[in-house]
């Protein structure tokens, strides 16, 4: 079972392995099928491939099979040595220039550079001028020195970002020493790295080693590809078309070169344990004991998430596993479902109907949103509660249609009633005209004018979601000439400053950039572009849970005013509840891709019916909330 | 429902002191010919942790909070003021004095998420720990230590998570193991970096519980960094407000939560999301 494990995955790492293989078997074991030396010359001259000479002859009449497998030695074993010695030295530099930083790094910095900025092939064959033998160990050697630099500076970058990670802190709280935290913290996350700036030194010094001994800088009492090559361009092999003299070695060269660039692409997966155990093992069960029971929703969080749906699979709807700390298990899983009607005054704007989303696993599917029911009305604002996994994500998406694979809607519908209609994006005057969209069934094109139009969204970290190369400006602007592109510049201009005032925001603003502006700020702005199409819904993904507290308190209150002054409505999802039943209307509660209470938000707070509800209610009371 | 141990708590001894800590950043802004900008972090902080006793210092982000721990941890250097441990001075950022003072002071930090290195199992996590400070020993007694660690963190049965890798564990189970690694020196101090706030609200309450029994089980020292107030009142005996970099009110939890004298710690409170807001109108 392990050795399945170690076949990879990918046809083109499997290729890769293959050539390597063979190149490697043909070093070891190729001289064993031939009689010939390499040196030896013979009395058949420039003879074509027959039985007696494999691969033909020279036009000294040595045997070129023989040459090319005992050259195959050599290239490769200064491969070898030149990758390990050039690889050494880069982590050498790398890491411990990028962990200790000081002056230490700073002059292993300055050779590295000196290292970069020096062409490396004249450098190399000056150098190879003075060598006092050209032995194989020593061209190795001397390729080795011109070659480490560019990977050394790779991972330097790395090592001082890995050095930031927050494992490398914890180690150290630890008390682990720093040569442990360098070489079992730090070097093996680099690995990934170092492997495949090994397999491109190795790469570089066949190709160098090759270059050096065509250009006669080689031993040239040893056979190697290279000189092959050379003695082929000198005797003009190309000339006759004694073809089987050059093109074993050359083809040879690029073919290698080829294989361990595909095995690169492999390295992650085996250095990597969340890509090496995602696909194979079936996951051993999850925990679904009392103490665990605490925990054990997390788990779910990943799953909704879709990245890691196959792993976390079995743990949504596993059955008798409760939810909260303090409640028993056995109950909360099976308690139906307590809705309550709603009273809004406004009529219903988006209405999903038993909506069901599965997210196909290797060995079974995971309902992320398992026959939801809510309807929002014009101007109400509903929470959407869950934690981390409990699909409130994955519905919302569902009705902004963002859904990415491998997320399929198997079933039920989403229904959108647009009451105006909107020629050319200027307000339509007739009200009355109703119209039911089926949102699931748009088309890509009708759904970009849906979008932003009619439901806007605002991501849960504004900071990601604004793009940082752009003004704010800019940003208005994108959305404004794709939906108004009959609007002139000078107008799209004022309509943003416009809307920044409305959130709040001084509008000279308009000119910043992302990184120029606060947290909140930032928040506000990506309310204020959701804003700017006059959107009757807005999704607003947990909009503040990044935002320290007083900010929050100020976004939140600038989202309310908004709300009374444009009178959209508000799909606000967060796992904050006492927030939400602050602030919403109605509360969907949602726990594993079940709604498992709908209600109005002061009903359900003052009384909540499903016990999971309770659950959650009870244990923000006794963490301090809700006082 | 914690309030009972408060009041039982208030007197414990003094195990770490810190007096008028200091901390100083250099900025990117020039000062001067040669000189960076000092930007102060943590300005003229003192505070004491008692065994069996929780402190929380609360604070939103950029309020120092965190450098405050980073600094008890002596995980960097103080500008100025000093830490006493047992009511003697330390010094000891780096070496084996600073490995002999994690034996005694131990930090977790906030992400449960990346604080755990991806590439080694839980065991090899436990098991490091145990090594360090428990001297050389041998691979049987490591496993058997470290079940019980997982024991101690309440993650049942201990044997399913020794051979996790962090990757195929939630987020409370990492912080859990997280614990664990504290615990593994024995320390009498657990300085604990916002343990909850990247979990999601339904976990909370068990892992503070967790940390309020071990607080009583270990005669734990700890320090309860966090932004929440409502759980700094209802898991610690006392509260320290940070703002700035300044502690601007300090005292009983019930003491700063239900009568707030700063300004500071009033805004906050009145911050703090609550539908009662709305039942009052």
């Amino acid at each position: 079972m392990n050795l399945s494990r170690l076949v990879p995955a990918s046809g083109k790492v499997r290729a890769g392995l293959i050539i390597a293989i063979f190149f490697v078997l043909l070093a070891a074991f190729g001289p064993l099928l031939t009689s010939y030396s390499p040196q030896a010359s013979g009395t058949e001259l420039l003879q074509p491939p027959s039985g007696t000479h494999w691969l033909g002859t020279t036009q000294t009449g040595q045997d070129v099979f023989a040459q090319f497998v005992y050259g195959a030695r050599v290239s490769l074993g200064v491969g070898l040595v030149a990758g390990i010695i050039s690889q050494i030295v880069s982590v050498l530099v790398g890491v411990i220039g990028g962990y200790f930083r000081g002056l230490s790094d700073d002059l292993l910095y300055i050779l590295t550079a000196v290292f970069l900025v020096v062409p490396g092939m004249p450098l190399l064959i000056v150098l190879t001028g003075y060598l006092p033998s050209r032995g194989m160990v020593s061209v190795a050697f001397v390729i080795a020195i011109t070659s480490w630099a560019g990977s050394a500076r790779v991972l330097r970058a790395q090592t001082m970002s890995l050095r930031r990670r927050e494992f490398v802190e914890a180690a150290r709280a630890t008390g682990e020493s720093r040569t442990r935290i360098v070489f079992s913290e730090i070097m093996p996350n680099a690995l990934p790295l170092i492997a495949s700036g090994f397999l491109f030194s190795v790469i570089g010094a066949v190709l160098a080693e090759a270059g050096l001994s065509f250009l006669g800088l080689g031993s040239l009492t040893t056979t190697s590809w290279g000189s092959m090559l050379y003695f082929a361009q000198s005797a003009q092999a190309f000339l006759y078309g004694a073809w089987w003299w050059f093109v074993p070695p050359g083809l040879a060269i690029a073919v290698l070169g080829a294989g361990l660039a595909l095995i690169n692409f492999g390295i992650d997966e085996y250095s990597n344990p969340r890509l090496r155990t995602g696909k194979s093992r079936g996951r051993a069960t999850r925990t679904s004991g009392p103490h665990a029971a605490a925990l054990s929703t997390a788990g779910a969080a990943a799953a909704a998430s879709g990245v890691d749906a196959p792993g976390t699979a079995p743990v949504l709807h596993e059955d008798g596993v409760g939810e909260v700390a303090g409640t028993e298990p056995s109950e909360g899983a099976a308690a139906a479902a307590q809705l309550r009607p709603i009273d809004v005054a406004g009529e219903p704007i988006i209405e999903v109907r038993n909506l069901k989303v599965d997210y196909p696993g290797i060995d079974r599917v995971v309902h992320a949103v398992d026959d939801v029911s809510i309807t929002l009305h014009r101007g109400e604002i509903l929470g959407l509660a869950g934690e981390s996994g409990s699909g409130k994500s994955t519905l919302t998406n569902a009705i902004t249609r963002l859904l990415r694979n491998p997320a399929q809607v198997t079933g039920g519908s989403i229904t959108y009633h647009r009451t105006r209609a909107r020629p050319g994006g200027s307000r339509g005057t007739d009200p009355g005209s109703a119209e039911s969209i089926d949102l699931l069934g748009l088309s890509t094109e009708e759904l970009r004018g849906y979008r932003w139009d009619e439901i806007a969204i605002v991501f849960q970290s504004a900071m990601n979601a604004l793009n940082a190369v752009t003004s704010v400006g800019a940003q208005f602007d994108d959305v404004l000439r794709v939906h108004r592109p009959t609007m002139p510049a000078r107008e799209r201009e004022a309509l943003a400053r416009t809307m920044l005032e409305k959130v709040g925001i001084d509008s000279d603003r308009v000119s910043s950039y992302p990184h120029e502006l606060s947290g909140g700020m930032k928040q506000r702005v990506a309310i204020a572009i959701a804003l700017v199409l006059e959107p009757d819904v807005i999704i607003m993904d947990e909009p503040t849970t990044a935002l320290d507290l007083l900010i929050q308190r100020e976004v939140l209150d600038q989202v309310m005013a908004l709300r009374d002054e444009y009178g959209f409505a508000i799909i606000f999802t967060t796992h904050d509840l006492s927030l939400l039943l602050e602030v919403s209307d109605s509360i969907a509660v949602m726990q594993r891709g079940r709604l498992v209470e709908y209600g109005p938000a002061l009903e359900v707070y003052a009384e909540p019916r499903h016990p999971y509800t309770q659950a959650l209610l009870a244990s923000l009371a006794d963490m301090g909330a809700l006082v | 429902m914690s309030t009972d141990f408060v009041k039982a708590s208030e007197q414990g001894r003094v195990v770490l002191e810190a007096r008028n800590l200091v901390r100083d950043f250099r900025t990117n802004k020039r000062a001067g010919a040669f000189g960076r900008e000092q930007f102060r972090a943590v300005d003229d902080v003192s505070l004491e942790l008692r065994a069996g006793q929780v402190t929380a210092l609360v604070g939103q982000s950029g309020s120092g909070k965190s450098t405050v721990g980073r600094l008890l941890a002596q995980l960097m250097p103080l500008t100025s003021g000093e830490l006493l441990l047992n009511g003697e001075r330390v010094s000891a950022t780096r070496g084996r004095a600073f490995i002999r003072y994690t034996g005694t002071v131990q930090m977790t930090l906030q992400d449960p998420f990346s604080s755990l290195n991806p590439l080694h199992r839980v065991s090899y996590t436990l098991g490091r720990a145990l090594r360090i400070h428990g001297g050389p020993m041998s691979a049987d007694e490591v496993e058997e230590r470290s079940l019980a660690l997982l024991r101690k963190v309440e993650l049942a049965p201990a044997e399913h998570y020794l051979h996790r890798f962090p990757h195929e564990l939630s987020g409370g189970e990492r912080q859990r193991i997280s614990f664990a690694r504290a615990l593994a020196a024995e320390p009498k101090v657990l300085l604990a970096d916002e343990p909850v706030s990247m979990l999601d609200v339904t976990i909370r309450k068990g892992m503070l519980d967790l940390l309020d029994q071990l607080r009583r089980t270990e005669e734990l020292a700890v320090l309860y960094i966090t932004h929440d107030l409502g759980s700094a009142r209802a898991y610690s005996a006392q509260t320290l407000v940070m703002y700035h970099g300044k502690v601007v009110e300090r005292g009983s939890s019930e003491q700063v939560i239900d009568s707030p004298a700063h300004e500071y710690t009033q805004r906050l409170l009145a911050a703090a999301p609550n539908p009662r807001r709305r039942l009052a109108g």
